[in-house]
């Protein structure tokens, strides 16, 4: 396992650009020949490389709106970089809070097709299928479409598929805020048993103790730019710095 | 590309294990969630034909043997068509869910759903057959050129496809793309020979049949069907290369804009 390279990221980049003026139609767009939107840049994520071996947990800190989430959205696939390359090695799945269900769907429904998304078969969906519905909690709504359920329900069933089907990457963002203390504490258990073993993590947290327990590298964002990555306690004392 | 696509397609086992999860589940939210159930999915091209049939063979008194197969065959062709383009403009919209949180191949969202689209067409085949050979009193009954169905649906899932490509991908741009879809296909459901005698259509639009792939598969669709005759090949391979061109656009376009839907929409 030492060495395989989970995620290569080169010169990445991203800028959005916002207009103010919504010029997202045909006529909108015609009869704004000669009168262009204006434009707003934002760069959320300036210039920057990273390498990430399969089998680590990442710490990613940084105050809010740093670019922790467009680096995590970049770096899974989910948005494309403006420049430069990520290079992805297996399965990605984002994960913060309502996580990627249809609300038109069944929370049965939903597990198939997220365990299928994740790559496992249906069979093996089949035998996962109990356990995440006990460990979600919700043994009496598993035919009831998830849009009726509520938000700790939702996050939970969340959580639950993620923690037991598994994405090869997973990026966590603050998933330790999900459910009452039970569910945490048990979500904590799991985490620290032999889950996190064998898997890439990168943890988005702004909970400092989760980031020391389990990441032994961290990256620290500033204004879109990762100012330090390397030993988790020197990214930590640069965030507090940060924070003063 | 599309090569390494359908290279990763088949190297990744669970792959056709869920476009079929997502076609079936595809279906049955369209289908059971009302009360009536699948018996829509039956009843509607019933109720087109009966409109067609009134206004066409009763009120203007054309003389086309067979005229509610001829009628049956062409719009099961078209709702085909139209399901799979106009009902998914908004697909990238809707099925966010499954690209948003992940690094899922959005190729899947638009097979599966076609699938989806596939397996309703297939229940209106299933009836158009027995009722061509039950009910039609000028069915010519079945023929060995019946086989080549197949590779006329392979022509129209192809086409749809590419075209849903082009559409939902713009839709990321242009939001009204579904009024101007919606005028194009009305323009284009009375270019086609679905109602009108291919004699008629032919002498008025000399050489359209080449122009518009639909019309095409679905003159060629008839005369496997119902005329005992092998497909019009100039026509067929005509209308697979509309398909292929429309595909490899599609494609373009799904690597170009559609990797910004998830910022976008």
């Amino acid at each position: 396992m030492e060495n395989v390279i989970a995620i290569t990221a080169k010169d990445i980049s991203k800028t959005f650009h916002i207009s103010e003026d919504s010029h997202n139609t045909v006529k909108h767009r015609l009869f704004n020949l000669f009168n262009p939107p204006t434009r707003k840049d934002v760069q959320a994520l300036k210039l920057t490389s990273l390498e990430i071996q399969k089998g680590e947990c990442i710490g990613l800190i940084g105050r809010n709106g740093s670019g922790k989430t467009t680096l995590t959205k970049v770096l899974a696939g989910v948005y494309p970089t403006d420049t430069g390359y990520v290079k992805i090695n297996g399965s990605t799945m984002l994960m913060n809070l309502g996580v990627g269900m249809s609300h038109e769907l069944t929370a049965r429904e939903n597990i198939y097709v997220s365990g299928s998304v994740l790559g496992l078969k249906i069979k093996e969906v089949d035998q996962l299928f109990d356990e995440i519905v006990e460990f979600a909690e919700i043994q009496d709504f598993v035919d009831t479409k998830v849009k009726f359920f509520s938000s700790g329900m939702m996050a939970r069933l969340a959580f639950s598929i993620a923690v037991k089907a598994g994405a090869d990457i997973m990026f966590l963002d603050e998933i330790f805020s999900v459910g009452d203390m039970k569910f945490q504490e048990k979500a904590v258990k799991v985490f620290e048993g032999s889950w996190i073993q064998g898997r890439t993590v990168i943890l988005v947290s702004h909970g400092m103790g989760v980031i020391e327990k389990y990441c032994n590298r961290s990256v620290f964002m500033k204004n879109g730019q990762i100012e330090f990555f390397g030993d988790t306690g020197k990214a930590i004392e640069y965030y507090t710095m940060d924070n003063q | 590309m599309v090569l390494k696509i359908l290279n990763d397609w088949f190297k990744g086992s669970n792959k056709f294990e869920r476009l079929w999860l997502l076609a079936k589940i595809e279906f049955k939210l369209r289908y059971y969630e009302n009360k009536l159930g699948l018996l829509w999915a039956l009843l509607k091209p019933l109720l087109d034909i009966i409109v067609y049939y009134i206004a066409f063979k009763v009120i203007l008194k054309n003389d086309i043997p067979a005229f509610a197969s001829f009628l049956f065959i062409g719009l099961i062709i078209w709702n085909f068509f139209l399901e799979s383009t106009t009902g998914t403009i908004q697909i990238l919209s809707v099925k966010k869910y499954l690209y948003e949180y992940s690094n899922m191949n959005k190729l899947e969202i638009y097979v599966s759903t076609l699938l989806s689209n596939s397996i309703g067409f297939f229940f209106n085949f299933v009836m158009f057959l027995l009722f061509y050979n039950i009910f039609e009193k000028a069915s010519t009954g079945l023929s060995f050129y019946n086989v080549w169905i197949i590779a006329v649906f392979v022509n129209l899932f192809v086409l749809s496809l590419g075209m849903s490509l082009i559409l939902s991908t713009l839709y990321i741009l242009a939001k009204d793309i579904n009024q101007i879809w919606t005028v194009f296909t009305s323009f284009l459901f009375f270019l086609s020979p679905i109602f009108y005698k291919l004699s008629t259509f032919k002498s008025a639009l000399p050489h359209f049949d080449y122009a518009n792939p639909i019309a095409g598969i679905i003159i060629n669709a008839r005369r496997i069907m119902m005329e005992q005759s092998p497909p019009d090949f100039r026509l067929l391979i005509f209308d697979y290369g509309y398909a292929i061109v429309l595909l490899t656009i599609g494609l373009i376009f799904l690597n170009k804009l559609g990797s910004r839907a998830a910022e976008k929409l």
